[in-house]
């Protein structure tokens, strides 16, 4: 029996790098918007499920479902100025949630306002030049977040392989100090 | 799914569930021996590495439980096993949370034993292989519904808002019933043939 548990256990080993469980976000800005989706790591997006955006103070920005790839996207009326939490709940036990800090809305402020002004003052181009380079350097960075985030949570085997053998250290502890007191 | 993280679930709940568990741990230390120790462990570290892997079903991903399996062969030292491999996930990887710890134990564990310690007898004394893999699979499945009832029950008792909807919860919970039926009454068929003491939690 404890040879077949230990194939059964060798074989779920070899399996563990490519899949794991729990539900992640993902968000950016992008600009007077936020994108997004919802991931399990190791595998596996949150389909169809709700999303609520809301402010520092809890009021409601945005709710929606998320689409067959799990994305959501929503726009953030006016200038998010406490910072935006994004939450996730598929329904069934899983939930998610991200803040995006007041900072990063930097980009959506001058874009709205640079859409707002005329296009004819001096300062007026300078806000859209600006609001042109964040686009830009929102749109490089945004893989490298998105591979960051993955990285950060991927599963590792050797954590999975240290777990496996803390049990069987536990288990060595507990029968010598049965031995010792027998 | 049944790793419910930090921050979720309303304090009488956390406690409840952290009561429950430590009764549940002191159960199973009484029966701990020579003998049961090492399969705790063996049964503890399948279920740590067997639930890191999550198939997709549906709108999320479901992943084995093996909390039939341990209830069959442990009885109440299931506790034990499943208590450390889940320590363990929320250290090393941040599945569940160390608050929850309590809860999700007796979600998961909780079944298990119940319904191991309710068929198991049958499961052990019967001649007919049929009737036997057929009452493993019913443990297997009964097991992870349970489980799927006290997720969905310690959600809805902290706060209206997480109440898990029902059609969602059934469609990613059945399969996986499905799955752990199957691989039950596979195990239990295998030991009941080359090694039948396996199945007993105690040697008489």
């Amino acid at each position: 029996m404890i040879r077949m548990l230990l194939a059964l256990l060798l074989v779920l080993g070899l399996a563990v790098p490519a899949q794991a469980h729990k539900l992640k976000l993902f968000a950016s800005v992008e600009g007077a918007g936020v994108k997004g989706y919802a991931f399990f790591v190791g595998g596996g997006r949150a389909q169809d499920s709700p999303f609520v955006a809301t402010d520092a103070a809890g009021t409601e920005i945005a709710r929606g479902r998320t689409d067959a790839d799990g994305r959501f996207a929503f726009q953030v009326p006016g200038v998010a100025a406490t910072g935006v939490t994004v939450t996730v709940d598929t329904q069934e036990g899983h939930m998610a949630s991200v803040t995006l800090a007041a900072d990063r809305f930097g980009s959506a402020a001058t874009t709205t306002s640079a859409a707002s002004a005329g296009p004819v003052s001096r300062p007026a181009q300078d806000r859209e030049v600006g609001a042109l380079v964040e686009a830009a350097v929102q749109r490089q960075i945004e893989p490298l977040l998105e591979r960051i985030e993955q990285m950060d949570s991927r599963l590792r085997l050797t954590d999975a392989l240290s777990g496996v053998f803390l049990i069987f250290g536990l288990a060595g502890m507990a029968l010598w100090a049965r031995g010792r007191r027998a | 799914m049944a790793h419910i993280p930090d921050g979720i679930l309303s304090a009488p709940v956390l406690v409840g569930g952290a009561v429950l568990a430590a009764g549940g741990v002191a159960l199973g230390l009484r029966r701990l021996d020579d003998r049961m120790i090492p399969r705790a462990a063996i049964l503890s570290a399948a279920f740590f590495a067997g639930s890191l892997i999550a198939v997709p079903v549906g709108p999320a991903s479901v992943h084995l439980l093996l909390a039939g399996l341990m209830g069959i062969m442990l009885g109440p030292a299931a506790v034990l096993g499943v208590l450390v491999a889940l320590l363990l996930q929320a250290l090393l990887f941040g599945f569940g949370g160390l608050t929850t710890l309590g809860v999700n134990t007796v979600n998961i564990a909780l079944p298990g034993v119940v319904m191991g310690m309710a068929l198991g007898p049958a499961i052990r004394t019967t001649a007919r292989a049929p009737v036997r893999m057929a009452l493993a699979a019913a443990v297997g499945a009964l097991s992870v519904l349970g489980t799927g009832a006290l997720v969905a029950l310690s959600l809805r008792l902290s706060s209206a808002d997480y109440a898990p909807v029902a059609s969602v919860v059934i469609a990613t919970y059945l399969p996986l019933a499905l799955g752990e039926a199957v691989i039950t009454a596979a195990v239990v068929g295998f030991l009941a043939r080359v090694q039948p003491d396996a199945l007993a939690p105690a040697l008489p």
